[in-house]
């Protein structure tokens, strides 16, 4: 397994490399022109203005140019600066990206334990009305749009009802924990700032919850189907036989082997919430990556573009990887080779 | 399932099924670190209390391009840079009047070439030393070398004398009666030179390296200093405690990124957010209570469509069919339309109230003449591109707006084909082949009317010139140089009247709306007030 985890980790490097070309090429073949995010539209005509930053941004050069300094730039671990926040990419992506992560584990941990919970509740009562509730809220989160349900709720739930925390990671009026994980809930824990984990949880739950409804559909259609499988194999007759209780048969051998297939699932799951933490952090203004990535595409920023196109080239490989190794720590039969 | 499979569980069943009763219940703990968290979130400490109470929280979408003064340019750096970098010639609450900031006076010679500035002694930078002539010159010389979008603003300046260390002269290169308002341009703030050129800014696009420091720091003399910037998330400031004027009654302000209107509502009425500033007329309405005041003020900026004769497909927009198009639209059903009656048309592509509109008469619908011209043309079925950024700028949603312009025009008989997209890709096409129709948006950088001038008229290499492809007006020229040269406003205001009917004339720029600004605010928030150089001037705003 461990030569067979290096060969996969090997390979990496040449597919970043291999996706960084690819965006490369697609961004410049895109029609649009990227100094209007630069200069303003008001100075687009002034060749002055525009001579300074197409020089500035190194626009002036030709394409196998631009190219060549941004594969060696990129070999040397430098993804460029952003033309909008005028930092270097690798920087905004790292002040960012615990804000997206922090999003989408609590959606993925909110969602896998919600849809788990249903899938079991409606597969120990199928065909009842709490089997056809529960699918229904499966049902419910996989159609909703998240920025629909997202405004939905922040309407209802924070700005009517004042139930909730509304947008932001924190309220502007406080200052959030000195960064070390960049994980607001971590770091507040870690300094024992527990007014501040409290807000930074309670500003967590309206996103993490819009993020999770769509995962809960999947996952508890999954865990139903498969434990109802389960439920009705041998091993399950002998421990009913046995004299185990009911709980224990289904909470500790039958939904161990139903969970088999969701590890999968979950895997593909995260891909699914980084994807729709882009529209759920437009609706929450979450400093995240999502944000930064529909700002970047619009802006036609090259090099925050290319940053981000990379950053989820590296997630979609990382997330296979572990999903392969927790599939052989779930089922011993597995071999990786 | 698979037999062996079923084998292996039975075994496993039989190891595990003892233990799997023995698991310790951990309900009872997460119970504890629940109740405990819920104990913390109590009343906050008085201190904590007053800290929240000077802290002002304003809601907007940042459009923040670069903090540093040489490179800044955008709506939200107009904020930032009135709060920390100071001009030489301020604006009084009229939006018209040039009053002392760092220059306690001024004066200019009679070819408008010349402009001296009398500094104030007592002006001095947040680290305490003093605003010299030396920064100013450094100042305006770094904006122009290194050609950012406002430097188009020190343009003309040819040389600064800065021998008298309170006495600024600057010589132009060619007569510009604009110049002192573009010192009040909030783009020309002074930057303190000691401290920005140890770190790294110079003059020189090559060789300046200080974005990055700025990005994090100030060297102003302003009533507030940078505290931090994260992009797409918040610009925080903090009071200037060595501020040499009156100090701010603020201790510290948060701009926090809320790109979307109706969350600037919710976060404003909560009491999360204490100014809203970029509310649309709907969001806007019936928001005024006890606790949250709106005002509706006039604003400068307005939304336009734009007809280019020379544009690939334009060919057809001769200058009757440009007339007709005019008399087409409902001016007023546009206004309701797009910012619910929140505003109103304008004559000529410079704003009402600026110099030169006094007198200008307001666009009307006339759709009998409108048929009438294009039927003397021979004009039928015309059908044009109408490609525009897919943009909802100052309330005003651009799709909304040219689909009440298609069915204007339809009435008269004229197609437009309405294709949104991005503003990237709407500025590569209008800077290849043009776009015959299209909408676009202005908004003031200072308080003179020449900049309409020099971007909408139809002088040589204009900014509409060279996009619509019209041919040059050499009398908006002659005009121009002829208002540039003119010392005395009466006179100035005379000149630019003649410009703007001219540009009327044109038929390449209709201005379609100029909607009001709402600047929502909790009911405690005094100062309010929106200016046309600055947005909005942090320093001005208390609570009550």
């Amino acid at each position: 397994m461990i030569r067979y985890l290096a060969r996969r980790v090997a390979v990496m490097p040449l597919l970043l490399l291999g996706t960084a070309s690819m965006v490369f090429v697609v961004s410049r073949a895109t029609s649009g022109n990227p100094l209007v995010s630069i200069v303003g539209a008001r100075n687009l005509n002034n060749p002055v203005i525009v001579a300074a930053a197409k020089q500035r941004w190194g626009l002036d050069r030709s394409l196998p140019v631009q190219y060549g300094r941004f594969m060696i730039n990129l070999l040397r671990g430098d993804l460029g600066t952003s033309f909008s926040t005028r930092r270097p990419v690798l920087r905004d992506l790292w002040d960012r990206l615990p804000a997206t992560l922090e999003l989408t584990i609590a959606a993925l941990v909110l969602g896998s334990a919600v849809g788990i919970l249903l899938g079991v509740l409606a597969a120990r009562h199928r065909n009842r009305a709490l089997d056809h509730g529960a699918r229904a809220v499966g049902l419910l989160g996989s159609s909703l749009p998240a920025f629909w349900l997202g405004m939905l709720l922040l309407y209802l739930l924070y700005s009517r009802l004042g139930w909730v925390q509304g947008p932001n990671r924190l309220n502007a009026r406080v200052r959030p924990p000195t960064r070390l994980t960049g994980f607001f809930t971590v770091d507040s824990l870690l300094h024992g700032q527990w007014s501040l984990l409290w807000q930074a949880c309670m500003h967590l739950v309206l996103p993490a919850t819009v993020l999770a409804w769509g995962v809960v559909g999947i996952v508890s259609r999954l865990v139903r189907a498969s434990l109802l499988e389960e439920l009705s194999s041998e091993y399950v007759r002998v421990a009913r036989a046995m004299g185990l209780r009911e709980r224990t048969v289904v909470a500790t051998h039958a939904l161990r082997n139903a969970l088999l297939p969701t590890i999968t699932i979950v895997a593909f799951a995260f891909a699914y919430l980084i994807t729709n933490a882009v529209l759920v952090e437009k609706v929450f203004s979450w400093p995240g990556v999502g944000s930064y990535a529909v700002e970047a595409a619009r802006q036609l920023d090259y090099p925050a573009v290319a940053g981000v196109t990379l950053l989820g080239g590296l997630a979609f490989l990382l997330t296979n990887l572990v999903s392969d190794i927790a599939y052989t720590m779930a089922d011993p039969r597995i071999q990786l080779s | 399932m698979d037999p062996t499979r079923e084998t292996v569980m039975i075994r496993e069943l039989a190891r595990t099924s003892s233990s799997a009763r023995r698991r310790p219940r951990r309900g009872l703990g997460l119970v504890a670190v629940a109740g405990a968290l819920a104990t913390v979130v109590g009343v906050a400490p008085a201190a904590a209390r007053q800290a929240q109470a000077d802290t002002l929280v304003i809601d907007r979408g940042m459009d923040i391009n670069s903090l540093d003064p040489a490179r800044a340019y955008c709506d939200t750096c107009q904020i930032f840079m009135t709060a920390v970098y100071e001009t030489l010639v301020g604006l009084a609450p009229d939006n018209t009047t040039l009053v002392p900031r760092l220059a306690t006076s001024w004066e200019s010679n009679a070819a408008q070439t010349t402009f001296t500035f009398h500094l104030d002694p007592k002006a001095t930078f947040a680290d305490g030393k003093p605003v010299t002539s030396a920064d100013v010159k450094f100042s305006w010389e770094r904006l122009k070398g290194l050609a950012g979008s406002a430097s188009y603003m020190v343009s003309t300046i040819q040389a600064i004398d800065a021998s008298d260390p309170h006495t600024v002269v600057v010589t132009l290169t060619q007569p510009n009666s604009a110049f002192l308002a573009q010192t009040n341009g909030s783009y020309l703030g002074i930057v303190e030179q000691s401290v920005a050129a140890a770190n790294g800014a110079t003059a020189d696009p090559t060789t300046d390296k200080a974005e990055p420091w700025f990005l994090a720091h100030s060297a102003g003399s302003g009533p507030f200093v940078l505290e931090s910037y994260e992009p797409g998330n918040e610009l925080r400031f903090r009071r200037n405690d060595a501020y040499w004027g009156t100090k701010p009654a603020f201790a510290e302000v948060v701009i926090k990124e809320t790109p979307q209107a109706v969350t600037q509502r919710q976060q404003l009425e909560q009491g999360e957010a204490d100014i809203a500033m970029q509310l649309s007329a709907d969001v806007a309405s019936g928001m005024a209570g006890p606790d949250v005041s709106v005002q509706k003020v006039p604003s400068y900026n307005f939304v336009y469509l734009a007809l280019s004769p020379g544009a690939a497909g334009g060919e057809g927009l001769t200058p009757q069919v440009r007339q007709a198009i005019r008399l087409a639209l409902d001016y007023h059903g546009l206004v309701d339309v797009t910012v619910g009656g929140a505003g109103r048309p304008q004559a000529s592509p410079i704003p009402n109230g600026f110099a030169g509109t006094d007198g200008l008469a307001e666009p009307t619908q006339d759709v009998a003449k409108a048929k009438e011209l294009l039927s003397a043309a021979g004009v039928t079925n015309l059908t044009l591109d109408a490609t525009f950024p897919s943009l909802n700028v100052y309330g005003v949603d651009f799709s909304t707006a040219m689909q009440k312009v298609q069915a204007d025009l339809q009435a008269v008989g004229i197609t437009l084909k309405l294709n949104p997209v991005e503003i990237s890709v709407w500025a590569d096409k209008i800077g290849k082949d043009g776009i015959p129709v299209t909408m676009l948006y202005f908004a003031p950088d200072f308080t003179d009317s020449s900049q309409y001038v020099q971007y909408f008229g139809l002088t040589t290499g204009s900014q509409w010139q060279s996009w619509s492809k019209a041919p040059a007006n050499t009398q908006e020229a002659d005009q121009l140089s002829k208002a540039f040269a003119e010392p005395d406003p009466a006179r100035r205001a005379a000149v630019y009247h003649q410009l703007a009917t001219m540009m009327i004339d044109d038929q390449v720029i209709i201005p379609v709306v100029n909607p009001d600004l709402f600047l929502a605010a909790r009911s405690d928030i005094q100062g309010m007030h929106y200016s046309v150089c600055c947005n909005l001037d942090l320093a001005r705003l208390s609570r009550g």
